[in-house]
């Protein structure tokens, strides 16, 4: 136990990352539970409203800033020392603070909901002046604005980390043009870390210096403005979609290859559209405001255009990697076309919403809702859990039922889809985003009772992964170093590896160094 | 066509036109892919045989660069010229109308006339427009960021403490719509709600006539 709090080594740090934001997703899926309990039938009143606002706002909250990115993040401190051949990061204490400013950050957030007046109630986007009236909101938002800017900090110290010790401490013969794709994407990731944080931590300061020590910055009455609240949260805000995205980009060009049997297709391709996409991402911030009448419309409009290309690249090398392998379809593999399937609908409903006039209608609509579920649920969520079920033997040295683990992967997708195809009907039918309950017009009961049926199948699969992960764990079936077939320099290790990761460093004479030695090619030393 | 959208307004009816063109190009793309997914997914299973081991083509990838870049510079140009007149304030509207959100309902004043309807959350107010006629919007707040939509228009702008959103809306069709407000903006967010109702010119001209008692 002590061990385990002190500790840190990278993979330790990694594990706690993982187990954490999996307890978190826990609590965000039992708030997502509570929201469609809620919205399963028309002018409900089971949830008040003051605790549905409570509700949605750490369900979202959480899912961004709790789960989803910093599963990356752990994951990625685990992975990352083992993919390039390294002992340990770069800066291991750093590392560790990082760690736990993220837990501390996150249960902060939570605190909220023990103190008189309830949890942050202003929405995960916690837009200024609604976040800044103080009166009748108890201790909830200010534990929000200390918790993210803890959380925040963490991400920055560990983006930092990532890039030295991927710059630094590379393995002899880990060129850079030999790193596996998630590692590469860790490093797009990072610089927009670094880019995007910073701002957000600014702007949460901002919000607490207006709530409490009489500052104005977002108050018009005294030469404030609450539209460069937008524009600050936003600036963060819109990267941060590309920094729960990438490391799954990631994960999924790893498992296709692994279990196509083939190379990553298109690997420079792949690295560039990374870094295109981090850099378009920087300038698309405004699209969340079209409907302000205060930004260029056209000019972000465009910008936005632009990324569907270099995100076109990656589907276009994704299929490329399967075209012509031996596609084996375990669950990792399945859960990852899952990510496929969802993540194209999730970007083509993004084309739309770049189109200012089809954002007037979609803006704050459940269609924007549909919208990013696609790619953060159906996109980020499904290529997790393909991650959770490829690296679990790596991580704990056991492999995870394969039978319970595509009944689960089943389940998840058609639960999944269920929920979320109804919404953006919802959407275009005029249900707006946040209503804590809505009137029985047109088909919005239907809608919306297919999407509470669905978050039933998706609650149902959730509670089959984590019977799985108990039952796995007890049988403790062993694994060797790679029960996969993976080609990365991580699966010539034990499982779990050993504190320093290698008692050897194999040769890396390739992209595919396991593969070289799996297929005995001759590794000449010159 | 009344598939998906029956818009209300003249800018209504040219944003459906470009959603149909964006759901057209977005079905096609979709089914593109999806069959190459599924393809591969099936033809290339494990059946023993060995993966053949390519790592590019450049042609191919050039080429999925190229016409990607063609298709989304398309539809920017779609957008573009769909958005233009939408986002245009004509100089001479022929009514006017002061609309301010607050927490939690609306105000509607018709300018150039002593006729003001407020709202409460349990009863929300009734916007009247007229048929035909190019309304512009003065749209304020009166203490957070709310946004006034009406799905019907296909519109929806948001009203932000200190500044004045001005927008056009030409009413095309006579009727009873359901108008609310987008932006989420605290405890009675769902209930911020109200009704426009199109009428005829005339019907509307009496409203405003009778001081807001000839209710139409």
């Amino acid at each position: 136990m002590i061990e385990w709090l002190t500790t840190t080594n990278h993979k330790k740090i990694g594990t706690m990352y993982i187990v954490s934001t999996l307890g978190f997703f826990c609590a965000a899926g039992v708030l997502a539970a509570l929201i469609r309990i809620q919205l399963a039938q028309p002018n409900s009143t089971i949830i008040g409203t003051h605790a549905y606002n409570q509700i949605f706002t750490m369900h979202g909250t959480a899912m961004i800033f709790l789960v989803i990115a910093p599963f990356a993040i752990g994951l990625a401190n685990f992975l990352i020392p083992l993919q390039i051949g390294a002992p340990d990061m770069a800066f291991p204490r750093l590392n560790a603070t990082g760690l736990w400013l993220f837990i501390i950050g996150g249960l902060t957030v939570f605190a909220g909901f023990a103190t008189y007046g309830g949890a942050a109630s202003a929405g995960w986007s916690n837009y200024a002046p609604l976040s800044e009236i103080t009166i009748g909101t108890g201790a909830g938002e200010d534990l929000y604005l200390v918790g993210l800017t803890l959380t925040g900090i963490s991400n920055i110290l560990t983006a930092v980390n990532f890039v030295v010790t991927i710059v630094c401490f590379r393995a002899p013969g880990m060129t850079f043009w030999r790193m596996p794709i998630f590692t590469w994407e860790m490093v797009a990731t990072s610089i927009l870390i670094l880019m995007a944080f910073p701002t957000l931590t600014a702007v949460m300061a901002m919000v607490l210096i207006d709530r409490h020590m009489g500052g104005h910055f977002f108050d018009p009455a005294q030469g404030g403005n609450p539209i460069l609240y937008q524009h600050l949260f936003w600036f963060f805000g819109h990267p941060e979609v590309y920094i729960m995205i990438l490391p799954y980009f990631g994960v999924v060009a790893e498992i296709i290859a692994t279990f196509s049997r083939k190379p990553v297709f298109g690997y420079v391709g792949m690295v560039i559209s990374a870094f295109a996409i981090a850099g378009l991402s920087l300038g698309v911030w405004a699209h969340h405001m079209f409907t302000t009448g205060a930004v260029s419309n056209p000019f972000f409009s465009g910008i936005s255009f632009l990324i569907a290309i270099p995100t076109g690249v990656k589907f276009v090398n994704w299929i490329g990697t399967m075209w012509k392998g031996s596609i084996e379809l375990t669950t990792p593999m399945i859960l990852c076309v899952c990510f496929l399937l969802n993540f194209l609908l999730g970007g083509i409903t993004g084309v739309m919403v770049a189109s200012p006039p089809l954002d007037y209608m979609a803006h704050d609509s459940y269609f924007i809702v549909q919208h990013f579920h696609y790619t953060l649920g159906g996109g980020s969520l499904f290529a997790l859990f393909a991650a959770l079920f490829f690296y679990f033997p790596k991580i704990f040295g056991v492999k995870l039922d394969e039978r319970l683990g595509k009944w689960f992967a089943a389940l998840f997708f058609i639960g999944f889809n269920v929920t979320f195809i109804p919404m953006g009907f919802a959407g275009l039918e005029g249900m707006a985003r946040r209503m804590s309950t809505y009137p029985d017009v047109a088909h919005l009961a239907l809608l919306n009772g297919l999407s509470s049926i669905g978050t039933a199948i998706i609650a149902v699969s959730v509670v089959l992964f984590f019977v799985n992960v108990l039952v796995s764990v007890r049988n403790r079936e062993p694994v060797g170093n790679d029960p996969w077939g993976g080609y990365s320099l991580e699966w010539l290790t034990s499982s779990p590896p050993p504190e320093f990761n290698f008692d050897e460093l194999p040769p890396i004479r390739s992209k595919m160094p396991a593969w070289d030695v799996a297929e005995g090619r001759e590794v000449s030393r010159s | 066509m009344k598939w998906l959208f029956d818009p209300a307004s003249v800018q209504g009816v040219a944003m459906a036109g470009d959603w149909y063109v964006f759901i057209v190009a977005g079905i096609a793309v979709g089914i593109y892919v999806y069959v190459a997914i599924l393809w591969c997914v099936f033809r290339y299973r494990r059946r023993g045989g060995e993966a053949q081991r390519f790592e590019k083509n450049t042609p191919l990838e050039l080429t999925y660069t190229i016409v990607p870049l063609l298709i989304v510079l398309g539809l920017f140009a779609k957008t573009f010229l769909v958005e233009r007149p939408v986002d245009n304030v004509a100089s001479d509207p022929q009514e006017k109308v002061a609309v301010t959100a607050f927490r939690w309902s609306w105000q509607f004043s018709y300018l150039g006339s002593n006729v003001k309807t407020i709202g409460t959350p349990r009863r929300p107010p009734t916007l009247y427009l007229p048929l035909g006629r190019l309304v512009e919007f003065d749209l304020t707040t009166a203490d957070v960021n709310h946004s006034f939509w009406v799905p019907a228009f296909l519109f929806k702008r948001d009203a932000i403490p200190g500044m004045t959103n001005v927008f056009d809306i030409t009413p095309s069709r006579t009727g009873t719509f359901v108008g609310r407000c987008a932006q989420y903006c605290g405890l009675d967010h769902a209930y911020m709600t109200f009704a426009v109702q199109v009428v005829p010119a005339a019907a509307f001209d009496r409203y405003i006539a009778s001081n807001g008692t000839a209710v139409p």
